[in-house]
């Protein structure tokens, strides 16, 4: 079966490059794409469905030319093909509006201010992860190693 | 290996099987209808134990490709020769569907019905939370309650529900213990290991034993609270000797252990249906014997009980682990295919078993279940081997002396759920795994000698019931 996917948005390359060394840590179990634009990103959604591909997480920032991050995430809310995707924004400058924005109609399921720390970040992108596979029914014993115990326990507590 | 190349074989192999002319098969006055089955035998085998898809996949594959090719109202070319006389007899379709609905997989559904109801009113935490308590707070007495209520549970839940509920409980805690503390590795095989063991203690515990159920019949069947008071004993003296084992290999160093599980008892009129429902249930099955109603009777109560007071609504019901029930019914048609056509008793025959002394028979057969289920699914384990150990059970005089049917059957089925050295073994062993506590060789090491002692006081203990002490 195909990896499932998981797409960065960032504008600034440093950061991408963080991020690129930070999820090397999912490198086994999913495809990971960077992206320095919505633009660009929202190209990589259609190829990701064209394809019949999971989308699992995507990870953005939120002020960037052109389109803003919330903004994106918002259309990826509304967007039927992605409706069990799981969005992290990634900010150190959201203003108070853009936090309710995101909230109310981008429905993001993480909020990771700038500078963000390596562990923690790692750990949130797991358990959204975690959440995906079992929400989309994906045989998650080839993923266990990068789950988040604690999701999938409490999860698994209900199977019959 | 790849998942390409394990369908090609898991194809390639039965299809080469299936044109091979019936008489270069060395068993005696094989039909048609026989041969075919055999080429299913072996591609239900194949796939279940290569696993190119899902296991449940292959059993609904097994039980279609059958309609086809060995029922009544198979595909027409496979009926062209019906009525010669090595044709053999064609299966009636409605029985391979029948395996659906068959009473054991209403016993499960029933199982499951408990299982939703206990998990959405929080009967297993808050009962864990009370059970628990009196084991205090050193860590070794802790080790006993947490064997003991993953036992327990796991006779009434899935193996790997429980697992679940039990490590989300105990990951917590052991990330409190020193980092050198071993005492780790004995709480992280304990849960998975008990949860495995404990799965024997009914015949809900685990679809080995229901299966298990199905094939002992007419003079050998079991009840409900028959196949409790032969199981439990072997239970018990496993956790106590699994208990002395991980503290020998494992000893605690962490002083204290404070399991804080909180919680009260829901007590609303849904939560109170749910707990006395429960209760009835199992009273009823345990005590079958009085009131002339079956387990899998019973096991509809609690189905019809929770469906009527929304307990379980229609979201719910789709939460149901069909692919478990499809897993299990694909296995019944095809044990049945064996045993209407007359297969299982002909490839029996075929092998001169009454040479070998009916308790080395007995042995054989279950070291290499344990070894299969060590590999594969422990309910496709049994879905291959048990059918054919019925009909050696059936057609071996010679292990009438020894218990006969009953002895072979459930010395097989404990096996089914002895294997658990490694990570891919069972759920439970995968989940622990996971949760990092121990090594792949821990756990293959403490697997194998439970495994082996398992093995071995089964082997003893049910020879002991069947023969000596007649219980059985």
């Amino acid at each position: 079966m195909a990896k499932p996917n998981i797409i960065c948005v960032d504008d600034q390359r440093d950061i991408l490059a963080t991020l690129k060394k930070e999820l090397q840590f999912f490198r086994e179990y999913v495809k990971i794409f960077y992206c320095e634009s919505a633009d660009e990103a929202e190209n990589i959604l259609d190829e990701i469905d064209a394809k019949g591909e999971h989308l699992a997480v995507i990870i953005c920032d939120h002020v960037m030319p052109g389109k803003s991050g919330v903004e994106f995430l918002g259309e990826v809310n509304n967007d039927i093909r992605f409706q069990k995707t799981k969005k992290l924004l990634l900010t150190g400058l959201a203003t108070h509006e853009d936090t309710i924005e995101a909230i109310n109609k981008a429905k993001i399921d993480r909020y990771v201010g700038k500078p963000w720390e390596t562990h923690d970040f790692i750990n949130k992108v797991r358990t959204l992860l975690t959440e995906y596979i079992l929400e989309e029914g994906i045989d998650y014993n080839e993923f266990l190693t990068v789950l988040d115990q604690d999701t999938l326990y409490k999860r698994l507590r209900n199977t019959t | 290996m790849k998942k390409n190349i394990k369908l090609y074989i898991a194809i390639i192999i039965p299809l080469l099987v299936w044109i091979l002319p019936t008489e270069l098969i060395p068993i005696k006055d094989l039909t048609v209808v026989e041969h075919r089955v055999i080429a299913l035998f072996l591609f239900a085998a194949l796939f279940w134990i290569l696993e190119p898809i899902p296991i449940y996949a292959t059993s609904i594959t097994v039980m279609v490709l059958l309609l086809i090719t060995t029922s009544d109202r198979s595909f027409i070319i496979f009926q062209l020769a019906a009525g010669d006389p090595d044709f053999g007899t064609l299966i009636r379709y409605q029985d391979i569907m029948g395996t659906f609905a068959s009473p054991i997989i209403m016993l499960f559904l029933g199982g499951f019905f408990l299982a939703m109801a206990a998990t959405k009113y929080r009967l297993d935490l808050n009962l864990a939370n009370v059970l628990l308590r009196p084991f205090g707070s050193n860590p070794k007495y802790v080790l006993v309650g947490i064997m003991v209520i993953t036992a327990l549970f796991s006779m009434f839940m899935s193996n790997t529900a429980t697992t679940a509920m039990m490590l989300a409980l105990l990951v917590p805690v052991l990330k409190l213990f020193k980092p050198g503390d071993r005492g780790k590795v004995a709480f992280g095989l304990a849960v998975p290991f008990a949860a495995n063991i404990g799965g024997i203690g009914t015949i809900i515990g685990t679809p080995p034993n229901a299966i298990a159920v199905r094939y002992l019949t007419g003079d050998y069947a079991m009840g409900f609270g028959q196949w409790m008071v032969m199981a439990l004993p072997f239970v018990i003296i496993m956790m106590v000797f699994l208990w002395f084992l991980l503290l020998r290999f494992y000893p605690i160093e962490t002083e204290t252990i404070n399991l804080q599980i909180g919680g009260k008892f829901l007590k609303n009129w849904k939560a109170i249906i749910v707990y006395c429902t429960f209760a009835v249930t199992i009273i009823l099955w345990l005590l079958d014997f009085l009131h002339g109603m079956n387990a899998y009777i019973v096991a509809l109560i609690p189905v019809a009980v929770f469906s009527a007071t929304t307990i379980i609504n229609k979201d719910d019901l789709r939460n149901i682990s069909w692919d478990v029930l499809w897993l299990v019914a694909g296995g019944l048609a095809l044990g049945l295919a064996l045993e209407q056509t007359g297969l299982a008793e002909s490839i029996v025959a075929s092998i001169p078993f009454s040479k070998f002394a009916p308790l080395l028979i007995v042995a054989f057969a279950s070291i290499l279940t344990i070894i299969m289920s060590n590999f594969i699914s422990n309910t496709a384990t049994a879905n291959l081997l048990l059918p054919i150990m019925v009909a050696l059970g059936v057609s071996v005089p010679e292990l009438y002396d020894v218990g006969g049917l009953r002895y072979i059957v459930l010395t097989v089925t404990f096996a089914c759920s002895l294997g658990m050295a490694m990570p891919i073994s069972t759920p439970p062993n995968a989940l622990a795994y996971g949760s990092g506590f121990f090594r792949t060789q821990d756990m293959l090491k403490m697997g194998i000698i439970v495994g082996a002692v398992g093995l071995a006081f089964a082997y003893i203990y049910l020879y002991v019931l069947a023969d000596v002490v007649d219980l059985l």
